[in-house]
């Protein structure tokens, strides 16, 4: 009896499970997720091998016909220069998570400690931040990133600051409302009760509780900003040629369309798995970290 | 419905709008100044003629001067100056008519997103894990996943090309625009690319806030009550269900009007987004400012229709 007890015992209690196991456990149980997760270490894997090695250089002009179509030689065709597609393609994922991760690191780090002092100390100084989070709200986000690229002209870097400067406040805002709720809380209380300094709070006791909508919230974050990137470069305003970017080689490829459509599709079809898998990574995250959901 | 804090309400949004314009037009207009280089510099003239030319623009005169002129013009006579690339052409009256267009394009696109968008959500939440769900809900993450202009780009080679080869032209789809307010064969395939990511999102909340809404009680009793299915989504369900879906206007009307800036573009629709485009291509900042104020003006107005409008749809609300 006593076995069959402590067998019952071992089936019914599993191991004490944290949060972050928990969630990871709850992600890889969601197959959309799941997918999307693969399809994006992939995608790292091809840019990392472009910087390295692609099929053939990726500036290199005349490697086939212009507009000729997919071969075994190139496997997805040459764009209107005799460039091969498929090259330009991996080394346009470069770009892409550059943009994309770059410009939530920035976002991260202005968002994140503004948001934290505006909710933790409230007063005049939550009030600037608001007000500065609504203005920035009112204004047209894409229009303004494109006048800041071109006042500061393009480059990788000029593109993701002016990224981030138009969505800086997302981050603020989601941060200020999170520590506004945490401040109240008992721990919080207690870690200031026993005399801890107000960024020993902040950064230690209310920042690590608020981790995971903030996860999810950069995790969306970056189609966002990896579709900006596209629409600048679509209108011949972001990374500067010859430098493919998934956005310019459309805009190349949608002028060709009737004579050469895998032009346009290659990069266009690139573009939105990327943007779908982060999306299914973010649906995915968002579930896996937000308790209240739990199944 | 007209009450009187709604017409304070108004008027205090409308004298925001102003300021906006004008805070908006002040720093574009001293961003661009400070830029090296002008349309001027692309056209060779010699000494004489370049110094002429910057004397008729005015760009000789110090910049305060510049900015109180433009400031001056642009709020006391509605003057934005010449282009700068074309001589003697008046932005003013030329913005006007882009903001016209703009703003037709971006209401049908908004038509297709609530209309599209609520249908899907609709369907999806009546038949949830389903196929019909599966399919909807794939497509409304599809949809938003994918950037406008490659969405423009699939249409335009679907109904510009191949659809026109397969039906041996019988259906074509002319890109442009023609005539001053463009016709129904050519508005409808741009705006249903610029509403189609927006739709999703629309779908993707009606569908959750319609799953909520339809097990509360009242629905329940509606149905007590024998009421047609029809009546009970559409005039019990579906109201409450659009309140959250409401709430996300505001942010689709500026995404609508700002993806309009590479729709028009790519579909050679006279609105003030292909102008943009080009005035910036150009570097005819005259036209650069004005189209970036018109925008500013127009943004503020349409966030303006939207917050009304919620008064009159959710009777909670109160100016």
């Amino acid at each position: 009896m006593a076995t069959a007890s402590a067998v019952i015992q071992q089936e019914v209690i599993r191991p004490q499970a944290s949060l972050w196991s928990d969630a990871w456990r709850r992600l890889r149980r969601n197959r959309l997720a799941l997918v999307g997760t693969i399809y994006l270490s992939f995608l790292v894997v091809v840019a990392i091998i472009s910087v390295f090695w692609t099929p053939y250089r990726w500036e290199e002009v005349g490697v086939a016909v212009p507009y000729s179509g997919p071969s075994h030689a190139n496997l997805l065709g040459a764009d209107n220069l005799g460039r091969d597609i498929l090259s330009r393609l991996m080394a346009g994922a470069q770009v892409s998570l550059i943009v994309g991760i770059g410009t939530q690191i920035v976002v991260l780090a202005v968002g994140v400690p503004i948001g934290l002092a505006a909710g933790y100390f409230r007063g005049w100084l939550d009030s600037v931040v608001s007000l500065l989070i609504s203005i920035f709200y009112g204004i047209p986000d894409l229009l303004v990133a494109l006048i800041l690229v071109f006042l500061l002209g393009p480059s990788l870097t000029n593109i993701i600051l002016a990224i981030a400067l138009t969505r800086w406040m997302d981050m603020a805002r989601l941060v200020r409302g999170q520590t506004l709720a945490l401040r109240e809380r008992e721990f919080v209380e207690a870690g200031r009760a026993a005399g801890a300094k107000p960024a020993k709070i902040l950064f230690g006791h209310i920042l690590p509780n608020a981790l995971g909508p903030i996860i999810v919230q950069a995790t969306f974050g970056i189609p966002s900003a990896i579709l900006f990137e596209a629409f600048l470069s679509f209108l011949g305003l972001g990374v500067p040629p010859p430098r493919p970017s998934w956005g310019s080689m459309a805009a190349d490829g949608i002028a060709a369309y009737q004579i050469a459509p895998h032009f346009v599709l290659a990069p266009a079809i690139a573009l939105s798995l990327t943007l779908m898998a982060f999306n299914f990574l973010g649906d995915g995250l968002r579930d896996a970290l937000d308790p209240r959901l739990k199944r | 419905m007209l009450t009187r804090g709604l017409a304070i309400y108004i008027t205090q949004r409308l004298v925001l709008i102003v300021f906006t314009v004008f805070a908006v037009s002040s720093v574009v207009f001293l961003a661009i100044h400070q830029l090296p280089g002008d349309a001027l510099f692309n056209e060779h003239l010699h000494g004489n003629e370049y110094q002429q030319k910057l004397h008729y623009y005015g760009l000789d005169r110090p910049l305060y001067q510049q900015y109180l002129s433009f400031l001056g013009n642009l709020f006391f006579r509605g003057d934005l100056g010449e282009s700068l690339v074309l001589k003697g052409v008046k932005i003013m009256p030329v913005v006007l008519r882009e903001f016209q267009v703009s703003s037709e394009v971006g209401f049908v696109a908004l038509l297709f997103t609530v209309g599209l968008g609520m249908i899907f959500g609709v369907v999806a939440a009546m038949r949830q894990n389903t196929w019909i769900d599966y399919v909807l809900s794939t497509t409304s993450v599809i949809g938003y996943s994918m950037p406008n202009f490659v969405i423009a780009a699939f249409l335009i080679l679907l109904f510009g090309f191949w659809l026109a080869n397969a039906t041996g032209g019988a259906f074509y789809y002319q890109l442009g625009w023609t005539g001053r307010y463009g016709t129904i064969g050519e508005i409808w395939l741009p705006a249903f690319a610029l509403g189609f990511p927006y739709a999703s999102i629309v779908a993707r909340l009606t569908r959750a806030s319609m799953l909520e809404v339809i097990r509360q009680d009242y629905v329940r009793t509606a149905r007590a009550k024998g009421l047609r299915e029809q009546v009970i989504i559409i005039r019990h369900a579906l109201r409450n269900a659009l309140i959250p879906v409401i709430t996300i206007l505001a942010p689709l009307v500026i995404g609508i009007l700002t993806g309009g800036v590479v729709i028009e573009y790519k579909f050679g629709i006279p609105g003030l987004g292909k102008e943009f485009v080009q005035s910036i291509l150009n570097k005819d900042y005259n036209i650069v400012i004005g189209v970036f104020t018109a925008y500013a003006a127009l943004i503020g107005l349409a966030n303006l229709l939207v917050d009304v409008a919620y008064a009159f749809i959710d009777p909670r609300i109160r100016y």
